[in-house]
């Protein structure tokens, strides 16, 4: 059908509900209904792609999608595209709803909202924002070789952060939760608690002193851990980017590329924020393991990787009807053994990594940095002073070694995923973890 | 249902569920762009998006919805009307902007791009896989091509109401070194006009590239560092540009709060925002939500001068909108954003005046820069060390840290490498002093 040699779609609809507390006003309710399809066709090597909003004709713009696939063979042919193919997914892991977020009334969210931010508003604090959201879509799935699929998901999620400031200076404090969930968000996380603490967290910062950098041993915190699994190991792992020469982990499934310690694991059928039943390719969600006992066990694959490559498909995703490139889901370090006491009884002297301001990775050469919330020198086996504007630096691989201990206390934390201009719903996770050297940046 | 008829039926729908006040913005557009991964080109992308947003004011209270299905535009203004309904007025809220007297802009409408076949999107897109390939040792690991075409509908119950149409087109290459020795680079492009020559896209990558290979280490100091318009409008972006927004000014979150008058930077300074600037990527005659746009001076020879306004804020402050009302697309409200964001410093040889000192092309991780004090600390990408006025070695792994402000104040030299990095437009700058960590 379409003169192609593979077709699919993907159809999402739903409605989006948002609000925006800023310094105790309520900033902005806003709600968006959204309808649209991605189209993909695949004409020898060749991919043409298609994106429909509103009320669309699917089969036209199929059609567009196929002729563009054509003329791009015919201008530039190369090396013929395969698709995996899969079996029909199969949604039975689905989270179950308790309290729809389209039952409760705007009015009950907006007080929500606004009694967060009055317990933020401490002494001390120059500005409180909070923002809450709620999704529920609709995904559809189809493809030429007759796979089809589909279902039903609901997203809902708060932040708050506090800025507290004196004599020109300011620092900031953040908590949020996001989860595959209704509004019983709220009965699991205290929302009122959470906002306390951004504020706290902002206060404390004030009189903590700014970091001195150097070659140091660290323990990161299970947020910050969490973090370096997802941007340095998870995406030093996606097919994608092994494929183009942009990972250092091409060619080396089955080498052992850190501390046999270390286990990493992207798992999409968790009910955490990255959940998903089936993939933007219609391909069945699946634990992966990246790393096992410190060796490189598996990328992370959509169908046409896994046919390249040889793997398991089920990372490719997109962001509403964009394309689907492969990603990750829930991505985290698996537990070990060690007490956090004991990493400060081992490391003696150093520095104590907390939380996470973003951060960025190169994964061709395999260098990253990222910020850490805040930090607290280490010695003599205890936290002493408290830092601020700390971060972390260096090789993926020399700190993949370098950990000496992971800890039996791994958490999650969830977010949002950039990758080529799109964003997707993920978490990652981490316990803590003890690493000899690592790059601490300061101000 | 045309623009202008459908824009009509949504401010009637929004009044009559009860709006005192509506707007209506409709944005259509048409992209095609090309896709490279390894070497070849992989595919193409033809998107035509369409949506609409609506705000809807009661008592000083504002609601929004959006959708990009437009049968449903009863229901959207529906939304926006309840979604006012559960919010408090707001003392600080004037009225949606009147219609003003819009000035001609230059520039921004190419019919070459228009009218663009996919042919010759493909061949662009090759041009810069050939740049890259005439250095050796390169492959090409990922680029883009895009060009795209669209129109932009304003309109609001206090009579605004203002379409206009724009063209883009934009190239972007991103290369690793095969071999020992491995490094990375990119370039890119971003134009109005049918004016960027691709080709030299692909080659500056592969040659930034080629040159990090068999980098150095460094010991940690302080020295002159010269900043390339790539690393230098990211930190600008990150941490300089959040405190001119008048928003975070009014919420505290500013570190330039009362500092109007103030000299902040060296006296050689001048920067400009410019919604008029001829062929710029920020450029038209209104802003987002139908002010119309103007040349506001942020700093006028290391004096700050002025904050960027939207109409909400402006009103807060009793003073006038400085036409920087920001939509990122249909679906979001209007806030602060700036516009062309013009860098001024006398252009000299900056390489060849430095003795010593390193040079940074980018850098990772600008986006963690603390964005109300200004300090950051970041990891610079292809850096060489700069030896009696030339570019001597590459640098491996380099962390520079500091704070923009006095970034600002330290500034000493300027290139006459000026480019437009999105909308800023900026030479390369030295700092003096700069603390950097190997």
């Amino acid at each position: 059908m379409f003169g192609v040699d593979f077709f699919d779609s993907k159809i999402i609809e739903g409605t989006t509900t948002s609000i925006v507390l800023d310094n105790g006003n309520i900033k902005e309710v806003s709600v968006n209904y959204t309808k649209g399809a991605g189209i993909r066709a695949l004409s020898g090597g060749s991919w043409g792609i298609t994106s429909a909003d509103g009320d669309f004709d699917l089969n036209k713009a199929i059609r567009a999608a196929a002729e563009l696939a054509q003329g791009m063979d015919e201008r530039s042919p190369k090396e013929k595209v395969k698709m995996m193919e899969v079996p029909k997914p199969v949604v039975d892991n689905l989270p179950k709803v308790k309290i729809d977020p389209r039952d409760v009334s705007l009015e009950e969210k907006v007080k929500q909202l606004s009694e967060m931010g009055k317990r933020a508003d401490l002494d001390g604090i120059s500005s409180v924002s909070a923002v809450y959201s709620e999704s529920n879509y609709k995904i559809m799935y189809s493809d030429s070789t007759g796979i089809e699929g589909e279902y039903d998901i609901t997203r809902t999620g708060f932040a708050v952060s506090a800025v507290a400031s004196r004599n020109g200076i300011y620092q900031a404090g953040r908590e949020s939760r996001f989860g595959v969930t209704g509004y019983e968000l709220f009965e699991k996380h205290d929302a009122l608690e959470l906002a306390e603490s951004a504020a706290k967290t902002a206060l404390e910062l004030l009189d903590a002193k700014p970091a001195k950098g150097g070659n140091l041993p660290v323990i990161l915190d299970p947020e910050l851990a969490g973090v370096f699994a997802h941007e340095a190991v998870g995406h030093a792992s996606e097919a994608d980017l092994v494929l183009e020469g942009s990972s250092i982990l091409e060619n080396r499934i089955g080498e052992e590329i850190g501390s046999p310690l270390i286990n990493v694991i992207d798992d999409p059928t968790l009910h955490e924020y990255g959940y998903f039943p089936f993939d933007d390719e219609g391909a069945q969600s699946e634990k992966t393991v990246l790393i096992k006992d410190g060796v490189l066990n598996s990328y992370l694959h959509s169908r046409e990787t896994a046919a390249k490559l040889g793997g398991t498909p089920g990372h490719s995703r997109a962001q509403g009807h964009s394309r689907p490139i492969v990603r990750m889901s829930n991505t985290y370090i698996d537990n070990g053994t060690s007490k956090f006491d004991e990493m400060l009884e081992d490391i003696g002297d150093g520095v104590y990594l907390i939380g996470s301001r973003g951060g960025q990775v190169n994964t061709g050469e395999g260098v990253f940095q990222f910020n850490a919330e805040k930090g607290y020198l280490i010695e003599n086996g205890e936290l002493t002073t408290l830092l601020r504007d700390v971060s972390l630096s260096g090789k993926i691989l020399e700190i993949l070694n370098n950990v000496k201990m992971v800890g039996d206390d791994l958490t999650m934390n969830s977010g949002r995923c950039g990758k080529g201009g799109q964003l997707v719903p993920v978490t990652d996770g981490s316990p803590h973890l003890m690493v000899t050297e690592a790059l601490v940046g300061g101000a | 249902m045309d623009m202008y008829e459908l824009a009509k039926k949504g401010l009637k729908a929004a009044t009559d569920f009860g709006a005192e006040e509506a707007e209506i913005f409709i944005m259509e557009n048409h992209k095609t762009s090309v896709d490279i991964r390894k070497d070849e080109i992989e595919g193409a992308k033809e998107n035509i998006s369409q949506g609409l947003g609506i705000r809807a004011i009661i008592n000083g209270a504002v609601g929004f919805a959006s959708t990009n299905i437009i049968s449903r535009i009863d229901d959207a203004a529906k939304s926006a009307v309840s979604s006012a309904r559960v919010r408090d007025s707001d003392p600080d809220w004037k009225s949606l902007p009147s219609n003003g007297d819009y000035p001609e802009v230059s520039g921004v409408l190419d019919s070459e791009l228009e009218q663009m076949e996919l042919d010759d999107c493909i061949s662009r897109s090759m041009q810069m896989i050939e740049g890259a390939k005439s250095v050796s040792g390169i492959v090409v690991t990922s680029g883009n091509f895009s060009r795209s075409f669209g129109s932009r509908l304003i309109m609001n119950t206090n009579g605004v109401e203002i379409e206009e149409s724009s063209t883009g087109i934009s190239g972007f290459t991103d290369v690793i070194t095969t071999g020992d020795s491995v490094s990375t680079a990119y370039d890119f492009a971003v134009s109005r006009k049918n004016d960027i020559d691709f080709q030299a896209i692909g080659k500056s990558a592969a040659k930034l590239a080629d040159n990090s290979r068999n980098a150095i280490s460094i010991e940690a100091q302080r020295t002159s560092v010269i900043l390339h318009p790539f690393a230098f409008s990211d930190l600008l972006g990150n941490a300089f540009m959040p405190s001119i927004d008048a928003n975070n000014v009014q919420k505290g979150r500013s570190n330039l709060t009362g500092r109007i008058g103030e000299d902040i930077a060296t006296e050689k300074l001048s920067i400009i925002d410019d919604g008029l600037l001829e062929g710029g990527i920020e450029t038209g005659r209104s802003d987002d939500e139908g002010v119309p746009s103007q040349r506001t001076t942020v700093l006028e020879k290391g004096v700050f001068r002025s904050y960027l306004y939207d109409s909400y804020t402006a009103g807060k402050d009793n003073v006038e909108s400085t036409g920087n009302a920001s939509r990122g697309s249909y679906f979001s409200t209007p806030s602060v954003g700036p516009r062309n964001f013009i860098v001024d410093y006398p252009s000299t040889d900056i390489i060849g005046d430095t003795e010593n000192g390193v040079l940074v092309n980018t850098v990772i991780g600008a986006h963690t820069a603390n964005s109300i004090s200004g300090d950051f600390s970041v990891e610079a990408r292809n850096a060489f060390t700069i030896k009696d006025g030339e570019i001597d070695k590459p640098i491996k792994s380099l962390m520079i840290s500091g704070n923009i402000f006095d970034m600002l104040k330290k500034m000493d030299g300027a290139g006459t490498d000026t480019r437009k990095v999105g909308g800023v437009v900026t030479p390369s700058v030295r700092i003096e002093e700069m603390s950097v960590v190997g």
